[in-house]
């Protein structure tokens, strides 16, 4: 190995036959070119000229350095130069090669691999063994360890398969893992040498941890991405118009930005905040202004340019925004302060919700999550269906009681009510206002502490009926429901007994009532809340580059209450959680929720340390240099030619273009190309192979009349199935409707559908016609349900006049190997498409009259029989491949008489 | 080898005026042509009318002329007469070349001047014949059989049934050596036959304009000739060249015929004026 700075050779002794190119060049100097040949007529006159002076003919001095060139670049490329060769890790033993692949390695990936591939690289040149030690647990949930010790060329694979993982690092553990495997390796202190490459994050004192321990083994090279800080997206916090974007970071010593990307579920990006970084700062923060709208589709924020898990953050319903409508009983009186109906709702709801206002069938109007009804009956007819139909696709209702609601019970309420309201404590009432009592196990106000100064005085009872235990979420201490629910549809109905304001009870006024709110809210917008430590199973979660995918057979489900604090490991990788469909709840798994903040660890003394990115990877100069080599002795060869007269100077880099793109040259057409290069017939595979094989052979029968009789040129016909196979290229497919066929998936509809609005024409054969039903009994039937997805136009049998009797030949009749059928086509009157008929069905097995064998012969005899018959089959064929090609052009011939007889006039 | 379409080699004849060549000597060749020979006779233009005389047919009674007053008049036409032109150009290998790819080969050059001026010549009435062709041409769509002819020819020069006193034009480069063309203009002269010969050359062909080591090949299966150094023997070869041309001009002085010289880089236009220029004076 001879290095000259960034150059190295990896076999220098082949750069002692430099010295021979001087020989050389005296040799080629010596040598005089060959002459250059010229053709002359007037050889005559020249014979025996005799100039007055001879000089000896020199090679020009040109060619001489461009062959010293070529020879001296062989020489190079053979001595295996190496361009800025990885230095490998210096001292003794197999090389440990340490690759840090928790989340915050995942922006730099790509460099992280480089700068361990180039160690590899150095240890395989110098035949060490290696071993490869990611520093994060694995997929599989085992602790990181070191793998078995390999030649570098083994361990290029491992590397290559290597992914950042979505979860920490764990530098502990690794240190405890690398003890054991020295153990068993018999590697003792200083035995081994090793390359980190490092994050450099701190990790609760693992990275110490680990580098003392790799330190111990021998010497130690630390290999740190200098140049960007580790960044770290954490959870948004929702404010009513915006969400506030926090991100934490190493500190940087230039002031910088961060861009983050809000996008929806599908992928698309509707915000961009950027967040300012001042130098040497490690937090920032930024709000992200959204209409209310856009807002609640915003599922992901995303850290522009920084690919991996830590710049994601997933928002789940809980940050969503569900506008409330809000409608009093009496809309007169209703926001009088402090006693009308709805204003104490408005004071809980409007700082964390969109209240609207208005009628019911203009909050409808709009997307809402939730509508409360404050004392106020629903009429029957048009507006109670209005609301029912509303909750059955998943609205939640809320309404609370009032005297109106205890005269008028209407259906749409969770419970069927007594009549008139149960006053408690008043002057004719033996009873006492009542405490509310704990929160029933099951509700979704479970866990809410119960204030002790809420009182009910008045409330509409329940009738008891079964079932009524389930559907109540809050009680009073006597038992009595105060809260009501049920489930209708997707929606959910929800009664409050008492009215929204404090006239029958001072719960508006104590904070349940705004919690209590917000419980109901959360629980809207048709989802069934997932409520306490019901398991929530992964549905999908990121990869180490916070890209969403299945999750891996480690990952397990994570209970509802847990995931918001939930470590994110093999485990429980960042992700969505839930129950999989439309419209189930999905809960977020953040990454940042359960990692630190990033902290650089401060590097230990003595270690030297090598900076990552920026190193341009080594790179093998040998087969370049041999390549230009070639490629200057091509040039060579052109230049002798042209100097002996062979060459003109135009096929010189006409040669030149060609042996600099060989692989242009060679490249096979892709099949689109070959199919678009000619106009050709296609049939329907139908998975008969008989069938297939007579439409086959009636295509080639019926393409080889055309091209003998008419102008065009159809090449050999190609089967293809339809949703699978592009049918743009073709203008007329042949399709045999077998009894047996099933009806089209929606690929293939769609794919037909789009080939008869681009002007495509289909042939439909049942070929039952004129042989009785006992062919092919079920071949109508099999088309009706081929045919039920397609956009067939109105059919009609084809007329004396129609453009398909005429197109070619005048045709009084369209047998194939049967006759005597009805052909039907597409009314005339339909202008659609140049009333060109997309379709055209009959059942006189057209391709077996034109079938024709290797052999040259028809061979399905035609019936009732005749040349006659095959002829005007084929006949038919080439009018209807006319009609294709042609459209309506010669429709104009209908006219032809009526023109005639005006020019006459 | 194709002979050049007809219309290009009309369109270059257009431009000069026709040209009309004296039919001298022509009595013993004469057939029904256009030139008019300024007293009645056999022809197609009208020449004058003269009162009818005893003896002469009754057709030949102009009744038009005769209805306008009591006496009979006769319409006598101008006498005329043609003088065919024979024409000739070279083949062979030598005229298939070219110095340079941006210029026609010699032939080329020679069947488009060969044609032109056919072009020009039928156009004012004249004859023509390719030498070795066997048939005359004269009239409407002449010149369409001649590019027949030139197609079909393999370039022979004797044609015996060639008439008396008749002009000849010969094109080519006439490199052969000189005691060749010596025997061949003394036939010609001998049976009364002058003319012209045009040289058409290659401009490489006489600049030679070559240098460095070279092997010249020939085109007919000559022996190569191999020169070390090309530009050291450009004067004598030039010399040679020069005392090619001049013994050429005397062969022609001697036979009678007119030498003129050709390039093919240079406008055919101006050979053409050239040539008529020298046929004109030959017929003065």
């Amino acid at each position: 190995m001879l290095s000259l700075g960034p150059l190295a050779f990896a076999a220098p002794w082949v750069l002692v036959a430099l010295v021979g190119l001087p020989v050389l060049f005296w040799l080629l100097r010596v040598t005089p070119p060959s002459p250059r040949r010229q053709s002359f007529p007037v050889l005559l006159l020249l014979r025996g000229l005799v100039a007055a002076e001879t000089t000896p003919a020199r090679t020009p001095w040109w060619l001489l350095l461009l062959r010293i060139v070529v020879a001296a670049l062989v020489i190079i490329g053979l001595a295996r130069p190496v361009w800025g060769p990885g230095a490998g890790a210096g001292g003794p033993g197999p090389l440990l090669l340490v690759v840090d692949d928790g989340w915050a390695s995942a922006p730099d990936w790509a460099e992280r691999i480089a700068v361990a591939q180039g160690a590899l690289e150095a240890a395989s040149r110098e035949a060490r063994r290696v071993a490869l030690f990611p520093t994060a647990p694995t997929e599989a949930a085992e602790p990181p360890h070191p793998g078995p010790l390999l030649p570098a060329e083994e361990a290029r694979a491992r590397l290559a398969a290597l992914r950042p993982k979505p979860w920490a690092a764990d530098h502990a553990a690794a240190a405890t893992a690398l003890a054991e495997w020295r153990g068993s390796n018999a590697l003792g202190d200083g035995a081994l040498s090793s390359l980190w490459v490092t994050t450099g994050l701190a990790g609760d004192g693992g990275f110490d941890t680990l580098a003392t321990a790799l330190r111990r083994a021998g010497p130690l090279t630390l290999a740190r991405a200098e140049d960007h800080p580790i960044r770290l997206l954490l959870a948004p916090e929702a404010e009513p118009e915006r969400l506030i974007l926090h991100i934490a970071q190493t500190p940087e010593p230039r002031p910088g930005e961060a861009v983050v990307l809000a996008r929806t579920i599908d992928g698309r990006t509707l915000a961009r905040a950027v967040i300012p970084l001042e130098a040497g700062a490690t937090t920032g923060q930024a709000a992200l202004d959204l209409p209310i709208e856009l807002r609640n589709q915003v599922t992901r924020l995303d850290l522009q340019d920084t690919a991996g898990a830590g710049g994601v953050v997933l928002l789940d319903e809980r940050f969503r925004r569900r506008p409330v409508g809000l409608i009093a009983g009496d809309e007169a009186g209703a926001d009088a302060e402090l006693l009308g109906d709805v204003f104490w709702l408005d004071r809980a709801l409007s700082p964390f919700v969109e209240l609207r206002r208005g009628s019911i069938e203009t909050l409808l109007s709009r997307p809402l999550a939730l509508l409360i009804l404050a004392d106020r009956p629903l009429t029957p007819g048009r507006e109670q269906q209005a609301v029912a139909d509303w909750v059955e696709k998943g609205g939640t209702l809320l309404r609370f009681a009032g005297p109106r609601l205890a005269e008028a019970a209407d259906p749409l309420l969770p419970v069927p009510l007594r009549a008139g309201e149960r006053a408690l404590g008043s002057a004719l009432s033996w009873e006492q206002p009542q405490h509310l009592a704990a929160f029933p196990e099951g509700s979704p106000f479970a866990g809410l502490p119960v204030p002790e100064e809420v009182l009910v005085e008045r409330q509409v009872l329940a009738e008891p009926v079964a079932g009524l235990a389930e559907r109540t979420w809050a009680r009073l201490a006597d038992g009595t429901p105060l809260v009501t629910a049920e489930n209708r549809g997707r929606g959910r109905i929800v009664l409050v007994h008492v009215t929204a304001n404090a006239a029958w009870s001072n719960l508006p006024l104590s904070g349940l009532y705004v919690d209590l709110l917000r419980r109901v809210i959360g629980l809207s917008a048709g989802v069934a809340g997932v409520q306490g430590g019901q398991p929530l199973p992964p549905l999908e979660v990121l990869d180490g580059f916070g890209r969403l995918g299945l999750p891996g057979a480690a990952a397990a489900a994570v209970a509802g209450e847990a995931i918001a604090s939930a470590a994110p490991g093999p485990r429980s990788p960042p992700g969505w959680y839930g129950a999989a469909g439309e419209g189930a709840e999905r809960r977020a798994l953040n990454l940042s929720a359960g990692v630190p903040a990033p902290v650089l660890a401060a590097l230990p003394p003595g270690v030297p340390v090598r900076p990552i990115g920026g190193v341009p990877a080594e790179a093998d100069l040998g087969p370049w240099l041999l390549a230009m080599a070639l490629l200057l002795l091509v040039l060579d060869m052109l230049l002798s030619l042209r100097l002996r007269g062979f060459l003109t100077l135009r096929a010189a880099s006409l040669a030149l273009l060609l042996a600099l793109t060989p692989a242009m040259a060679q490249a096979e057409p892709p099949e689109a190309v070959v199919l678009a290069q000619a106009t050709r017939l296609a049939y329907v595979l139908t998975g008969d192979p008989t069938v297939d094989e007579v439409s086959r052979q009636g295509l080639v029968g019926l393409s080889d009349f055309v091209n003998r009789r008419t102008a065009a040129a159809l090449a050999e016909p190609v089967g293809l199935v339809p949703g699978r196979d592009d049918l743009s290229f073709f203008p007329l497919i042949y399709w045999p409707v077998l009894p047996s066929a099933q009806a089209l998936d929606a690929m293939g509809a769609e794919a037909v559908n789009a080939f008869f609005r681009n002007g495509g024409i289909i042939l439909f054969d049942t070929r039952d016609e004129g042989s009785g039903e006992g062919t092919w009994p079920g071949a109508p039937a099999a088309l009706r349900r081929l045919t039920r997805d397609l956009t067939v136009p109105p059919l009609a049998p084809i007329a004396d006049d129609h453009v398909l009797r005429r197109a070619f030949y005048l045709l009084p009749e369209m047998p194939g190997r049967f006759a005597g059928g009805q052909v039907w086509a597409a009314r005339d009157q339909d202008r659609a498409n140049d009333s060109v008929s997309p379709v055209i069905i009959g059942g006189h097995d057209w391709a077996a009259a034109w079938a024709v064998d290797g052999r040259g012969q028809n061979p399905y005899a035609t019936i009732p029989g005749g040349a006659r018959q095959r002829t005007l089959a084929y006949r038919f064929g080439t009018n209807l491949v006319m009609y294709a090609l042609t459209g309506n052009y010669k429709g104009d011939q209908v006219h032809v008489p009526a023109i005639l007889e005006r020019l006459g006039n | 080898m194709p002979a050049p379409r007809p219309p290009a080699a009309e369109a270059l004849g257009a431009r000069l005026p026709p040209l009309v060549v004296a039919a001298d000597r022509v009595a013993a060749t004469v057939r029904a042509g256009v030139h008019g020979r300024r007293r009645p006779g056999q022809g197609d233009a009208f020449w004058q009318f003269r009162p009818f005389a005893q003896g002469d047919a009754v057709n030949r009674i102009d009744w038009r002329q005769s209805a306008r007053g009591d006496r009979l008049y006769v319409r006598e036409t101008e006498s005329e007469a043609a003088q065919t032109i024979g024409l000739w150009r070279a083949t062979g290998p030598g005229m298939g070349w070219r110095g340079a790819a941006s210029r026609p080969t010699k032939r080329e050059r020679a069947e488009l001047l060969l044609l032109a001026l056919a072009s020009l010549l039928l156009r004012g009435g004249e004859r023509v014949r390719l030498l070795g062709a066997g048939r005359t041409l004269a009239g409407r769509g002449a010149l369409e059989r001649l590019a027949e002819d030139l197609g079909a020819s393999e370039g022979a020069l004797d044609d015996p049934s060639l008439s008396r006193h008749s002009r000849i034009v010969l094109f080519g480069d006439f490199w052969a050596p000189l005691p060749e063309w010596q025997a061949r203009l003394s036939g010609f002269a001998a049976r009364g036959l002058r003319g012209t010969l045009v040289q058409v050359i290659d401009p490489a062909e006489e600049s030679l304009p070559y240098a460095g080591r070279i092997r010249f090949e020939g085109l007919d299966g000559e022996a190569p000739e191999l020169l070390p150094r090309v530009e050291g023997v450009r004067p004598a070869y030039a010399a040679r060249v020069a005392a090619h041309r001049a013994g050429l001009h005397d062969l022609a002085r001697m036979a009678g015929c007119t030498l003129l010289t050709h390039h093919t880089d240079q406008p055919p236009e101006a050979a053409l004026l050239a040539l008529w220029l020298a046929l004109a004076e030959a017929a003065r």
